[in-house]
């Protein structure tokens, strides 16, 4: 976990009123203890790929809301599919080959 | 490595913006945390980054172009690491940006299991937050105001609009978004803040502009004149021999902030009455013809 000023030092194109004002969108959900403000390590690479994404990618504001929306859908829904797959994985093998049957029959 | 132009799809003569257009458009296409799990897509955009680092950069551009440097002699000097956040992602199984947006993302899941599973979704998400905008006056959003507003969906918010608010400013309201499901918090209500226009002023930073309209006479002879200000009527002294365009600043009469209150500055502006008689025009007539002056003539040209 770092401090808001040890966020804005470590990227370098980041400065602390973008970095508010992307907290207050929404964009990037710091851990908030009375008025500190405490970044883990997804929140850090989360803050480097949005300042990617604008500066270098130039996507602005708008789009970026509806950018980061979609992405955080992809997860989730990548993150439901992983554990779909690993509890298809931990079944029998009759199991899973039905399971891949049915699936392969609605994919093809 | 392939030639960094060529995977840039731009020509050697390019020029630097055409060079940049042209990485940002591939860099969209191919980001590895907008197409998790597209080896292709990550492969690709490694190429793009490295080819950018060489001809991106006047300088390593010029040192490629003349044989110092081969095409992946930009790698050594990669900028931080590219698609690092699909780590974290796609690795933690409670990922809490997934409940950002109206309905949580998550929230497509759950229905997903509830479905194949036959139970209830699971009912610890976080209520989704609400966002609002409303505008306020100009002088609230520069001395700080405290309100209640009904939104347009019928909710009531105990706002505080702080001193030296900026027009587009968001304010959080924890807890006034939707309620949560199963006993967890309800969301945040976001509340983008327009500051309506003042008619008379007008805030750069944390200072104030205005301009003052005085006669003649207080211009030259001096005076003193009612000013408005952020924080009320101020009588503001015009020294003898001001003029149109003379500037005086009301020190700390601008928007307060914690580094200390910004200024006012006020502009004079020279104002003739309406309608002057023969007196008054004559007088300066005849003045003008003894003392001429070309006020168009700037001074040392």
């Amino acid at each position: 976990m770092i401090g808001e000023s040890e966020l804005v030092a470590l990227i370098e194109p980041l400065d602390a009123e973008a970095l508010q004002r992307w907290i207050d969108l929404g964009w990037v959900l710091p851990h908030q203890d009375d008025e500190d403000l405490h970044f883990d390590s997804a929140d850090v690479a989360r803050v480097r790929l949005i300042c990617e994404l604008h500066y270098e990618l130039r996507i602005e504001e708008d789009s970026m809301t509806v950018v980061l929306s979609l992405m955080d859908q992809l997860y989730a829904a990548r993150r439901a599919l992983g554990a779909l797959t690993s509890a298809v994985a931990a079944q029998p093998e009759g199991v899973r080959k039905d399971i891949a049957a049915a699936v392969d029959q609605r994919r093809h | 490595m392939a030639d960094p132009y060529q995977i840039l799809g731009v020509s050697r003569e390019a020029k630097s913006d055409e060079i940049r257009n042209a990485f940002r458009a591939l860099a969209k296409k191919n980001h590895p945390d907008l197409h998790p799990g597209d080896k292709a897509a990550e492969a690709r955009f490694k190429d793009i980054a490295s080819a950018y680092a060489i001809i991106g950069d006047e300088t390593k551009r010029a040192l490629f172009d003349s044989g110092k440097i081969d095409a992946s002699g930009a790698d050594v000097h990669q900028a931080p690491p590219h698609g690092s956040y699909r780590q974290h992602a796609e690795a933690e199984p409670d990922f809490k940006y997934d409940r950002q947006w109206r309905g949580g993302a998550g929230g497509i899941n759950e229905d997903l299991f509830a479905e194949l599973f036959g139970r209830q979704s699971r009912t610890n998400s976080r209520g989704a937050n609400i966002n609002y905008s409303f505008a306020v006056p100009f002088i609230e959003a520069i001395i700080g105001a405290k309100k209640r507003v009904v939104m347009g969906d019928g909710k009531a918010l105990d706002i505080a609009i702080p001193a030296g608010l900026k027009d587009g400013q968001i304010l959080r309201l924890r807890g006034q978004g939707q309620p949560g499901f199963g006993g967890t918090d309800a969301g945040d209500a976001l509340v983008e803040i327009h500051v309506d226009p003042h008619p008379v002023l007008r805030r750069e930073g944390n200072d104030i502009y205005s301009t003052v309209p005085v006669t003649l006479g207080e211009a030259l002879g001096g005076a003193k004149v009612p000013v408005e200000t952020v924080s009320g009527m101020v009588n503001l002294a015009v020294p003898k021999r001001s003029n149109s365009g003379t500037k005086l600043r009301l020190r700390g009469r601008g928007v307060p902030s914690k580094s200390g209150a910004g200024d006012h500055v006020v502009t004079l502006e020279i104002v003739l009455p309406t309608s002057p008689d023969d007196e008054f025009i004559q007088s300066v007539v005849q003045w003008e013809a003894k003392h001429p002056y070309n006020p168009r003539k700037v001074s040392g040209a």
